[in-house]
């Protein structure tokens, strides 16, 4: 079909136009590849031999079939755990997040809310100006937030900008009339936030799930900042790591010191190679996923969100 | 109960409306604002517990911090910290790496998504352009200790791609990441792959509300791509580009600590020590709290006068400001 209609417009085209076409397929094509191609060798090296891997050989495809990274992974009882905790951390953060977003976004819609320019300044306020590392690390301490499992899951649990763009889905997209329809027929706030707004608003719920989700789940910093007891660090905490070790080529050292079933230390070494692309693809995975899943609302939410936000 | 009512009679609504529009309409909104207040206030809680709190710690700044007397009991010592900070020799380095970094990183990555979204509005395919622009966002899922990793994977000095491929064109490998005069080069080239398609959305958006009517003038006008682009197209962008470049502007002397941070090596701290990195490594790290507290202060003013500054600017110039 699409050749069909290239062909008929062809003759229509002038040179300069062509050129043009041309050049933006070679463009895509270059694009497309610096993109994707960091990821695709991740992904083969993963399912390759170390062996190969060291010796470079895995460039197009993958070299010896083997699983053991995986295999290893899995073993390291820490990276398990972690990924246990940032697991329980991203859920539930996300649900206290879609919940207080949505309900201060939805009454900051209303063009009726008396002092809502004085809380509109409130939030808004924060983007542009902030304590500071220092003054927020010893404010949590005070208020018996460091080092518990409450400072993962709220330490930046609402955002600004999610807010507004929250604001203006609503504000845009569930029409007024469904409010004043409601109103007349004595509904309250909640009864129409909860019945009608977030029904209505399940484009806006994925675009946020996604945002807060892949926020919380990739921050390493909150965890290596507020978190002290190793039992509690979330999986890119630990992966942060595991990479200090691999600045220094060093990470078959920490493979050993976190698998109890490793044979050796060449053989450690060895399965390093190919577990740090495994660790790759497992810690990035869920949020690929997740994103996979909600790409056909989210492109839709985030754009009606965002004009004019 | 009143609430199942309106969603089983939609019928009557107008006939209602006509009924009771002044009278009822508008006392049980005013009946009803406590339960606004109520639902806002989650949010708000966390902004005073999160954001005002902190600013109300940045007192220490001023103080000489002691864990025994706390924030507020901490003795005043005016702009000592500040003095210290100004007088330190690594002063200027701290300074001017934030600020080289940074700018680089502005000045390279603004305009990338803006190429980005040009050209892929004009594929025409829809599937082609779908698949595309879902590929293109993936990076930005990717956290940054997985990108810091990648990175380490494939400029490793042994195995890594870059290497490899140097080699067989008989160069010799070279350690990047230990390279200090490779840092800024890596986080910025980095940091276009992770966030350039990503950043292409709001113009995405934005040239998906073009009134297509222009191109179609200007089709019949015999106005080539080009022209299209040079006339319809980004003059249509500007607003949006201004509004995310006073955006960038605001963040010049704060941006991607994190990520900083996991790139450090001991070889490339000549560049890579820039402000956010040294108040966490010697706050947090060393205890001197006060003295951070202060660094991190300078830093948030500045952004801010940025901000400001640029806004004002942008209002003049392209009367796009975002307040």
């Amino acid at each position: 079909m699409a050749r069909q209609k290239e062909g008929k417009q062809k003759k229509k085209l002038s040179t300069s136009n062509r050129i043009f076409y041309i050049f933006n397929t070679i463009f895509w094509i270059v694009i497309m590849f610096m993109v994707l191609y960091p990821l695709y060798l991740v992904l083969i090296a993963s399912v390759s031999d170390p062996d190969a891997i060291v010796r470079g050989e895995v460039i197009w495809h993958p070299v010896d079939f083997s699983l053991i990274g995986y295999q290893a992974v899995f073993q390291y009882g820490e990276l398990l755990h972690s990924y246990g905790n940032s697991l329980l951390y991203t859920f539930s953060s996300v649900i206290i997040s879609i919940g207080v977003t949505m309900a201060a976004a939805y009454s900051l819609s209303r063009p009726k809310f008396p002092g809502k320019g004085l809380i509109n300044f409130v939030f808004v306020f924060t983007m542009f100006f902030g304590g500071g590392l220092i003054p927020t690390f010893l404010v949590m301490k005070d208020i018996g937030l460091y080092n518990t499992p409450a400072v993962m899951v709220l330490m930046g649990c609402v955002n600004v900008w999610n807010l507004m763009v929250a604001r203006t889905y609503i504000q845009t997209s569930i029409p007024h009339e469904l409010y004043e329809a409601a109103v007349l027929d004595g509904a309250s706030h909640f009864q129409y936030f909860f019945r009608c707004v977030l029904p209505l608003s399940k484009t806006i719920l994925a675009v946020l799930g996604v945002y807060y989700g892949v926020s919380k789940w990739n921050d390493y910093f909150t965890g290596l900042v507020y978190l002290k007891d190793r039992s509690l660090l979330p999986l890119q905490t630990v992966l942060r790591e595991i990479l200090a070790t691999l600045q220094v080529d060093k990470s078959g050292d920490y493979m050993l010191s976190m698998s109890e079933n490793a044979a050796s230390m060449a053989e450690a070494m060895r399965t390093a190679n190919v577990a740090k692309y495994c660790i790759i693809v497992i810690a990035t995975g869920p949020v690929v996923i997740l994103y996979a899943f909600l790409q056909k609302y989210f492109e839709k939410g985030v754009m009606i969100g965002s004009l004019k936000g | 109960m009143e609430g199942k009512n309106f969603l089983s009679k939609p019928g009557n609504r107008k006939g209602r409306a006509k009924g009771r529009k002044k009278g009822q309409g508008l006392g049980n909104i005013i009946r009803n604002n406590w339960q606004l207040y109520v639902l806002v206030l989650p949010a708000l809680i966390y902004f005073i517990v999160f954001n005002y709190f902190p600013l109300y710690g940045i007192q220490i700044a001023f103080k000489d911090y002691k864990a025994v007397n706390g924030i507020a009991g901490s003795a005043w010592v005016g702009f000592k910290h500040f003095q210290t900070f100004f007088d330190a020799y690594y002063f200027k380095r701290l300074l001017s790496n934030t600020l080289l970094l940074n700018v680089y990183s502005l000045l390279w990555s603004f305009p990338i998504p803006l190429i980005l979204a040009i050209f892929l509005n004009q594929i025409k395919n829809p599937k082609r352009k779908r698949f595309i622009q879902t590929s293109i966002y993936v990076p930005y899922f990717i956290s940054t200790v997985v990108l810091a990793g990648m990175l380490y994977i494939f400029l490793s000095p042994t195995s890594g791609i870059f290497n490899v491929v140097r080699e067989l064109f008989g160069a010799k490998a070279v350690d990047y990441m230990s390279e200090a005069g490779a840092f800024r080069t890596i986080y910025i080239i980095s940091g276009i792959w992770q966030g350039a398609g990503w950043g292409t959305i709001l113009y995405i958006a934005s040239l998906a509300g073009v009134d297509q009517a222009l191109y179609e003038a200007a089709e019949i006008d015999g106005a080539s791509i080009w022209q299209k682009i040079r006339y319809i197209d980004l003059p249509s962008l500007v607003p949006v580009a201004m509004m995310v470049f006073i955006l960038d502007c605001g963040k010049l002397l704060s941006s991607n600590t994190d990520k900083a941070l996991v790139m450090q090596t001991a070889g490339n701290i000549p560049t890579s020590d820039i402000i956010g990195v040294y108040v966490y490594n010697v706050g947090l790290g060393s205890g001197q709290f006060s003295y951070t507290a202060a660094i991190g202060l300078f830093v948030n003013v500045i952004n801010f006068v940025l901000i400001i500054a640029v806004n004002r600017l942008s209002r003049k110039v392209t009367d796009v400001g975002l307040f």
